[in-house]
């Protein structure tokens, strides 16, 4: 079919490792913005107050509020949608091997998804945290 | 590989059909009967809950028409996109419901002040581990709509980006049920 040969050549794979890498871009954004604002309350604070302009990101009493959450899903939306803009852009007419793609991105969502739990996590969270004198 | 459409015949196409209708009823009264909780925050749980069990109910639905991505086989495209397209949209609404809602968890006695007082790991390990993992459900979905929009038909060419689709549904579909159960097991400790 000749169709389909010119189908084949104006297909490119690049789009989707941008979409997905940068989507496990902005999974890791939360895991260390996540981990970060667990360290000390001036961190905490640093990571909330970029989620302000998120309704409900500040308050107390019985409705509560979301607090330094709203500042990681910020900081998330930030990465993935700037990241898969630019790699977008940068990968549109090329063609990256998928299937290497597919077993780095399984991977490396089982990490993050890891990274998540805390009686794993915490330890290397805080070892890394010591590095740079946190306590 | 090619493969032909399996047909169902017309008694049969009846009988799933009432079992889905009625698995399906049954499946939204649960988060429904949030509306009806006597609490100022049955708004917000109802539609978080029914909300959460439409993207569970349409996402395993969809793991189904995943499947036959992986394997490489002839799938209706535009209905897929437009199913793929709806389930990020549910998935969404899980999502903004859900910060709608953890206000309240994390509120002056909420359920997160009680969990912490009597079964402080509940909050430690498995809140902390849901409130993440259900923001990943909506992007993965997100990118397979993107893909099976922005290829279009000619799609079906390329068979190495039809399966990465297949794997990205159901790896989205696998976090749902991740953010799901533990939601579940934190509702069934404390209420809103």
């Amino acid at each position: 079919m000749e169709n389909e040969a010119d189908n084949l050549q104006t297909l490119h794979s690049g789009p989707v490792v941008a979409a997905s890498l940068s989507l496990l871009l902005a999974f890791l954004t939360l895991m260390v913005s996540h981990h970060i604002s667990r360290l000390t309350k001036g961190l905490d604070n640093m990571v909330h107050a970029y989620g302000h302009w998120i309704p409900g990101s500040t308050g107390s009493g019985p409705d509560g509020s979301i607090g330094s959450y709203s500042g990681k899903e910020t900081l998330a939306l930030i990465v993935w949608l700037g990241s898969w803009l630019i790699f977008h852009q940068l990968w549109r007419n090329q063609d990256l091997s998928l299937q290497v793609w597919t077993r780095f991105f399984v991977v490396s969502l089982i990490v993050i998804t890891l990274g998540f739990f805390h009686p794993l996590s915490d330890p290397i969270v805080l070892f890394v945290a010591g590095l740079f004198g946190i306590h | 590989m090619q493969a032909g459409e399996y047909i169902h015949d017309h008694f049969t196409k009846i009988v799933v059909r009432s079992q889905v209708a009625i698995a399906f009823t049954l499946l939204l009264l649960l988060p429904a009967a949030n509306f009806y909780y006597p609490t100022d925050y049955s708004l917000k749980a109802g539609i978080h809950g029914v909300s959460a069990m439409l993207a569970i109910v349409i996402g395993t639905y969809l793991t189904h028409r995943a499947i036959p991505l992986i394997k490489g086989m002839h799938v209706r495209l535009e209905s897929l996109r437009r199913w793929v397209l709806f389930a990020s949209v549910l998935n969404l609404a899980g999502a903004i419901s859900g910060n709608w809602i953890y206000m309240r968890y994390r509120g002056q006695d909420g359920p997160r002040d009680w969990i912490l007082a009597h079964v402080p790991n509940f909050h430690n390990v498995l809140m902390e581990f849901k409130e993440f993992v259900s923001l990943f459900p909506f992007p993965l979905m997100l990118a397979a709509a993107f893909t099976l929009y922005y290829y279009g038909m000619p799609i079906q060419y390329r068979r190495d980006i039809t399966r990465f689709v297949g794997i990205t549904i159901l790896v989205s579909w696998s976090f749902l049920l991740l953010g799901f159960v533990a939601g579940l097991v934190l509702a069934k400790l404390r209420f809103v």
